[in-house]
């Protein structure tokens, strides 16, 4: 195992060194693959940006007819659903994927060819929700797609199902992203950096990729449930079948919530590095930025029933979520308090990477504050779903996370190009869009409060609120003027701009310390790692202390599987807990687990594949001890045993579906074909796994060279086996017991 | 009788847990290796949360009354009470024993799952006896799931980013109980719904607060999740700030962490 921990890729590995349309179709170098996100990312901010202009020209004049109520719909939904899964995320990804290796003193990503894959889901994703528009008009009902709206009685047109489809293609290659964020993290790092130092941009990456890794499976689980009720016909967030409108909201929400978060804290580790390096001061209270990020990361989970206050939860629960919701407010205070703190007293350079970030600061507090102002139950009966809450989310996303992006934009530019963007263009970008911004959102505040309801196509001419609309999207032109100064200011500086050098900004991170752009392993040589700031170290020639090891215990193999168990079971949880909802012990019509389920006989198939993880266990044994023949052929008798549980449970399923049984009978086969159907599907998978492991050992692989392969597919295959055990003993020995 | 006759009267000064409690505290004089100062407080606080989980109001309530103030003493006891007492200890280096974390992890847990398995949950509400093994059981795996994170021997501590990963897993496995305890239209403890009024303060209880078994279980379910919620994720806090002090390189996930002054 310890050979594998410390292989990092080598230049060879990266035959790219040209700048072909092929070389960088092909890449995998990290900061190509950071580049592309952004590029993409820019792309689809075009795209989403023209989107909201058409909605605010719309909403410009009452009772305008400029956009029909159908377009209107479409255009909102496919805004939020663009910024948030196409604009945001990706760029953030990207920004982490530039500078997470070159922050630690890493050559690449831990899985570089995971990485490009994780890129190319996006635009495969991206492409999928906008094919929506050639097969019968886009998805409409808002980006959180509420069910029963997003029913197929009420959403007939295939726009959801490319919505659907879209957000699982882009699910799942941000949690590919994020455990190979937590893998290189954890197991990458230089000499010397341990966890106490590495940059507070990359302990955000972290802290935000366990985000991703355990809220994007709930996503992926509610939207496959969505699935299953439009295309066969099930009814598990329709009331007319006996499903629960209020699950899909549940379940949105413990996704959403921390989305939040995931959008947000990349901007917050941003920040942390731009203000300390234009204050010249380090940041104050480094600890306290990374607790109150785990902080916000422990209670996002916790809270996701504010978002439903107006859903009737009951008093109880308000008052609980009231409070734990306003608890968030504290550590995000905290925050602010030490960024504040680090400019106490500095001396501050307002280039306009720090411009945005002290706007950042001002309207980040703001949104802040709105936010709290909705954890009073009270407050969010009268203010939800009005303006209000438009403005509140824009303060937070755009004007908090976008303002970030901006500025890391500015900051982090020359690193990437080796040139410095102008900074007159900048200023100009700066203040025309700190103007727009906040001409568009803060009367959003006023008109919420007066009562107007968001997601309507117009309006009547009620007093105020055709000049505040029209005041808004005097902002709204203004904010798309300050974007084309910032893609002028792009193009142009990428060309003319002045040369930046290898660290600009008198910066103290290890990114600074290479080349600009850097080459294409990164670092000739990584500097000496003893503080929080290694170039400030080595400048003020701080007395090298005798060198400290850092102590590797960690395979990347090994936390890259345990990261993917992790989402596999927050997934399974989702589909385990559906199923035990709509599946009470007693008061069931129609087929019940009771009625219609063979215990005996599937019980047989479950001790083939419990036998199974036996028979693999001794694959592994016998790997251990260089018994190679004898290794391959307890992993043929595993795949066998395997193969004999999935032919038991096709068994199972042709005799249901002879009694007349399937996925749209009612919700208990609803929810039992999902769950199983989804357990043999991981089945199916493993079962391939191990076949081409089987393939490699016969080819003599496993003589060749000491692999961690099947540590990491035997884990898999466990882990598979532990959630058939607990689906068992739900489905099958309740229904007897 | 009003709230304040309730505080006032159903105070239940069982002989056998003021005993414990003052024999832990002699011992802890003694012979115990009794830190000066926060130390001190800090096993003081302890104790006094468990003498008032068993005898004070709470605990004459979770005795068949209200399920929410069962939740409540349950959550004193498995996750105020151990925490503070172990921090009452001075830390000391020296041996350690060898247990898998998946041990102490599965009994804090167990905690929380097994005494709310509704046969359960009935009998320590109507059988005094039992009632005490549940509390004396709590108490003891609680103390088993936080040796792991607040062990005074510190060989026996989990590194910091394992009892990150211990204790977030067990609060999401709590955080599952409480909200299928708060959501669920099915009863978990039967016996609360039709108490046995020893005390005469159920006309107060149901008509001066307003507290209907529904809502009485949901209040309980939101205790575990919520309040519960907050004390792992305090204690998440404090691994990672002992982490973050270590500015030295050592292996995060080395059992072997050097020497540090305080702790």
């Amino acid at each position: 195992m310890s050979e594998a921990v410390t292989t990092q890729p080598s230049i060879e590995a990266y035959p790219d060194e040209a700048h072909g349309l092929n070389a960088w179709m092909t890449t995998v170098d990290h900061k190509r693959v950071g580049v592309l996100y952004l590029i993409t990312a820019l792309l689809f901010f075009g795209v989403g940006g023209l989107e909201a202009l058409a909605l605010r020209l719309q909403l410009a004049r009452p009772n305008s007819a400029l956009v029909s109520a159908e377009a209107f719909n479409q255009l909102f939904t496919m805004h939020g659903t663009t910024m948030i899964f196409l604009v945001v995320m990706p760029t953030l990804v990207g920004f982490g994927n530039y500078l997470v290796p070159l922050m630690i003193g890493a050559r690449d990503m831990a899985f570089p060819r995971l990485n490009a894959m994780s890129y190319w889901l996006f635009p495969c994703g991206a492409f999928l929700l906008h094919f929506s528009l050639m097969a019968g008009g886009a998805p409409s009902a808002g980006w959180f797609g509420y069910a029963p709206l997003s029913e197929t009685p009420f959403s007939s047109t295939p726009g959801t199902d490319y919505w659907i489809l879209a957000l699982l293609v882009l699910g799942v290659g941000s949690v590919a992203t994020a455990i190979n964020f937590i893998a290189t993290i954890l197991t990458l790092r230089a000499p010397g950096m341990s966890l106490g130092r590495v940059p507070l941009f990359v302990w955000m990456t972290l802290v935000t990729s366990v985000l991703v890794v355990l809220a994007l499976p709930v996503l992926n689980a509610a939207l496959v449930l969505l699935l299953v009720d439009r295309k066969l016909d099930a009814h598990v967030f329709l009331a007319s079948g006996g499903g629960n409108t209020l699950l899909w909201q549940h379940l949105f929400w413990t996704f959403g919530h921390p989305e939040v978060y995931i959008l947000a804290l990349p901007a917050f580790g941003m920040i942390s590095e731009i203000i300390p390096v234009f204050s010249r001061k380090p940041i104050f209270g480094y600890g306290f930025v990374v607790a109150s990020a785990v902080a916000i990361a422990i209670l996002s989970f916790g809270v996701w029933a504010h978002h439903m206050f107006a859903a009737g939860l009951g008093h109880t629960a308000d008052v609980f979520f009231a409070a734990g919701s306003m608890l968030i407010a504290v550590p995000t205070g905290v925050k602010i308090f030490n960024w504040i703190a680090t400019m106490w007293g500095g001396s501050i350079r307002f280039t306009t990477a720090m411009l945005f970030a002290t706007a950042f600061l001002v309207e980040f507090v703001i949104g802040g504050l709105s936010g709290v102002t909705f954890a009073a139950a009270p407050i969010d009966w009268q203010m939800t779903d009005t303006y209000y809450v438009v403005a509140h989310f824009h303060y937070v996303i755009f004007g908090g996370t976008a303002f970030a992006v901006m500025g890391a934009t500015y900051y982090w530019f020359p690193k990437m190009t080796g040139r410095l963007l102008s900074e007159l263009l900048g200023k100009w970008h700066f203040w025309l869009m700190v103007v727009g911004f906040n001409l568009t959102f803060f009367v959003q505040h006023f008109l919420g409060i007066l009562g107007m309801p968001r997601r309507v196509f117009t309006y009547p001419d009620l007093p105020h609120w055709a000049s505040l609309n029209l005041t808004s999207t005097v902002g709204a032109v203004v904010m798309a003027i300050a974007s084309l100064v910032f893609v002028a200011n792009l193009a142009l500086s990428l060309r003319r701009g002045k040369v930046a050098g290898d660290n600009p900004w008198q910066a103290w991170t290890l990114e600074w310390a290479t080349t600009s752009p850097p080459q294409h392993d990164n670092f000739a040589e990584v500097p000496p790692v003893r503080g929080r700031r290694p170039l400030w170290d080595l400048a003020q020639a701080v007395e090298a202390k005798p060198d400290e090891t850092t102590e590797r215990t960690l395979d990347k193999s090994v936390v890259a599987v345990w990261g993917f168990i992790v989402s596999e079971a927050a997934f399974f949880l989702i589909l385990v807990i559906t199923y035990v909802f709509f599946n009470p012990a007693v008061g069931a019509t129609g087929p019940t687990a009771s009625s219609v389920l063979d215990v005996g006989r599937t019980g047989a198939f479950t001790a083939c594949l419990v036998a199974s993880s036996g028979t693999l266990w001794l694959s592994e044994r016998r790997l251990d001890r260089k018994e190679h023949a004898a290794a391959a052929r307890w992993l043929f008798v595993t795949i066998v045993l395997g193969v004999l549980f999935l032919v038991g449970q096709g068994g199972e399923y042709l005799g249901l579906y002879r009694r007349g049984v399937t996925v749209a009978t009612n919700l208990f086969a609803t929810t039992f074909f999902t769950l199983t159907g989804f357990h043999g599907l991981h089945v199916t998978v493993g079962l391939v796994a191990m076949s081409i492991v089987l393939g490699l050992a016969l080819a003599g692989d496993f003589r060749r060279r000491h692999s961690t392969l099947l540590r990491a597919v035997g884990l898999y295959w466990h882990f598979v086996d532990v959630v058939w055990l607990v689906v068992f003993s739900i489905v099958y020995l309740r229904a007897r017991g | 009788m009003t709230t304040r006759d309730l505080l006032m009267s159903c105070w239940t000064p069982d002989p056998l847990a003021l005993f414990g409690c003052a024999a832990a505290v002699t011992l802890y004089l003694i012979r115990g290796r009794a830190g000066a100062g926060a130390r001190a407080v800090s096993f003081a606080a302890g104790l006094l949360v468990l003498a008032l989980a068993l005898v004070s109001p709470v605990g004459a309530l979770a005795e068949g009354y209200l399920f929410s103030a069962h939740m409540l003493q349950h959550l004193m006891l498995v996750l105020v009470v151990p925490p503070l007492v172990l921090l009452g200890f001075e830390p000391f280096n020296r041996g350690r024993v060898r247990l898998p974390a998946f041990v102490p992890w599965g009994l804090g847990v167990g905690a929380m799952w097994l005494w709310h398995a509704p046969t359960l949950c009935n009998a320590a509400s109507q059988s005094e006896a039992i009632h005490r093994l549940q509390e004396a059981s709590l108490l003891a795996m609680g103390s088993a799931f936080w040796w792991p994170v607040l062990a005074p021997r510190t060989g026996d501590r989990l590194p910091p980013l394992g009892g990150v990963v211990y204790l977030f897993s067990a609060c999401v496995a709590c955080t599952l109980l409480g909200v299928a305890i708060t959501f669920s239209p099915v009863e978990v403890c039967s016996v609360f719904a039709h108490p046995v009024d020893r005390f005469g303060v159920m006309p107060l209880v149901r008509d001066g607060w307003g507290l209907t078994p529904e809502r009485d279980q949901q209040i309980g379910g939101l205790l575990m999740w919520v309040p519960a919620c907050v004390v792992y994720g305090a204690a998440i806090l404090a691994v990672l700030a002992r982490l973050l002090r270590d500015t030295a390189p050592v292996g995060m996930w080395a059992r072997t962490t050097p020497r540090r002054r305080c702790e």
